[in-house]
């Protein structure tokens, strides 16, 4: 299923831009860029879609290194990579989680893209990637095709409702199946329950 | 999705070429009324002669290459009509066309796979199938004539009639079921729904179901990004008269 990743450019180059965009693209994620000219747009961005990828020319935020760590620390979750088109000062470098340099192959780009965003993903407390569906999730799909308000099957299975709703979430991450006419076919189809039972 | 080499559409470009560049833009002339046969015109001449606004041409063909649409900020009557016009006649093709046609696969396929999922699909389309319908029937007789309605007083035709206050943000809400249904279908019909015979008529139906998919998607940007944003402009002047 393909996973929508939020990307801010940092880059005062047009040109540089599109040709990042253009360049980067991977069938496993949803990529959604966003431009920024300078610190101040960046930060905007970030406020309003928490980008899970920030690509920065480093040119852009010398000398302003305190505005730029204040950023960085509040949006800890975000990935940080730095596009460079020459040689730049280690320790200016060393505050990113990667580098793009600009005679990378979009293969070599990709890679990298790869890499930290996969980092970043077994970090947080994503789902397990397992496709099929925990015998847990099977037993809230048999509650939600049999007609079950989300308070419902809390009370039934004894676990909170933000616990069914996450639930219900991974269910339909794992079948790309959301509606509950959708769902109760697929409970069907894999024989958690039976027609005569509807 | 249908994989094409993405091109920014513009006015001096071939009305035949963007076609074979991206075949669902047939749709697209389809709903403005352009009718094919387009010869070795350009999109401008295209538009000259079928009287639409190059501009909202081309933002919406840009939008089926996948460009999200420029804001189009002023309000211009014939847009709005073009608009509406546009809107109205994909609402004919999804409910005197494409859903019928995936209808009655359906039911071909279950005469050939008798497997009880099958009917459960069919069941499950045909309410899908009415719920489009009632939607696509709101739309047609409360959303439109209200922004027909709005455009008439800004052009001081005599013929408008005062509406009941009536905000366009609500009906936002409506598409996103549309678009997942439909998204459940393809995935039961790809990954789950056992097969017998039908692999080439469920390609076919499969096949529809992408094209439905890739118009309507076009459809709800059009009405959540052109349309609604137009609407309240026009409610802001007619609120300062």
């Amino acid at each position: 299923m393909q996973k929508r990743i939020n990307i801010i450019v940092l880059e005062s180059s047009a040109i540089i831009y599109e040709g990042l965009c253009k360049l980067m693209c991977n069938p496993a994620f949803d990529f959604n860029f966003h431009f920024a000219n300078n610190l101040n747009e960046l930060n905007q961005l970030n406020i309003r879609y928490n980008a899970d990828l920030v690509i920065i020319n480093p040119l852009l935020i010398q000398n302003m290194g305190k505005e730029f760590h204040a950023i960085q620390k509040e949006y800890n979750k975000t990935c940080w990579l730095a596009l460079i088109y020459s040689h730049f000062d280690h320790q200016l470098l060393s505050i990113f989680d990667g580098l793009i340099s600009i005679n990378d192959t979009a293969f070599e780009i990709n890679l990298i893209i790869k890499k930290n965003l996969l980092i970043e993903n077994t970090s947080s407390n994503q789902p397990t990637q397992s496709e099929s569906l925990s015998e847990r999730e099977i037993d809230v799909l048999k509650l939600v095709v049999n007609g079950n308000a989300n308070k419902e099957i809390a009370d039934k299975l004894n676990i909170s409702i933000n616990t069914v709703i996450s639930h219900r979430k991974n269910i339909s991450q794992k079948t790309g199946i959301k509606s509950v006419s959708g769902l109760t076919i697929y409970a069907v189809v894999n024989n958690y329950i039976s027609v005569d039972n509807m | 999705m249908h994989i094409f080499n993405k091109i920014f559409v513009l006015p001096e470009m071939k009305a035949s070429e963007i076609i074979i560049n991206n075949p669902y833009l047939i749709l697209m002339y389809e709903h403005f009324e352009i009718k094919l046969e387009v010869r070795e015109k350009t999109i401008e001449q295209i538009c000259n002669e079928n009287n639409i606004n190059t501009t909202l041409f081309l933002t919406i063909a840009n939008l089926f290459n996948g460009y999200k649409p420029l804001p189009i900020t002023a309000y211009i009557s014939e847009d709005i009509q073009a608009i509406i016009k546009y809107l109205g006649n994909s609402h004919k093709y999804y409910i005197k066309e494409i859903y019928p046609q995936i209808q009655k696969i359906i039911k071909d396929i279950h005469k050939i796979n008798t497997h009880p999922e099958i009917l459960m699909i069919e069941k499950f389309f045909d309410n899908y199938f009415e719920e489009v319908s009632e939607h696509m029937e709101y739309e047609n007789n409360v959303v439109f004539p209200y922004v027909l309605n709005l455009d008439a007083q800004l052009t001081n035709k005599n013929n408008y009639y005062k509406l009941n206050s009536y905000s366009v943000v609500e009906y936002r809400e409506h598409h996103n079921d549309i678009e997942e249904k439909l998204t459940d279908l393809k995935n039961l019909l790809i990954k789950y729904l056992p097969i017998d015979n039908d692999q080439s008529l469920r390609r076919k139906l499969l096949f529809y179901l992408f094209e439905l998919e890739y118009d309507l998607n076009i459809h709800s940007q059009i009405e959540d990004n052109i349309l609604i944003p137009l609407v309240e402009k026009m409610e802001k002047l007619i609120a300062e008269k």
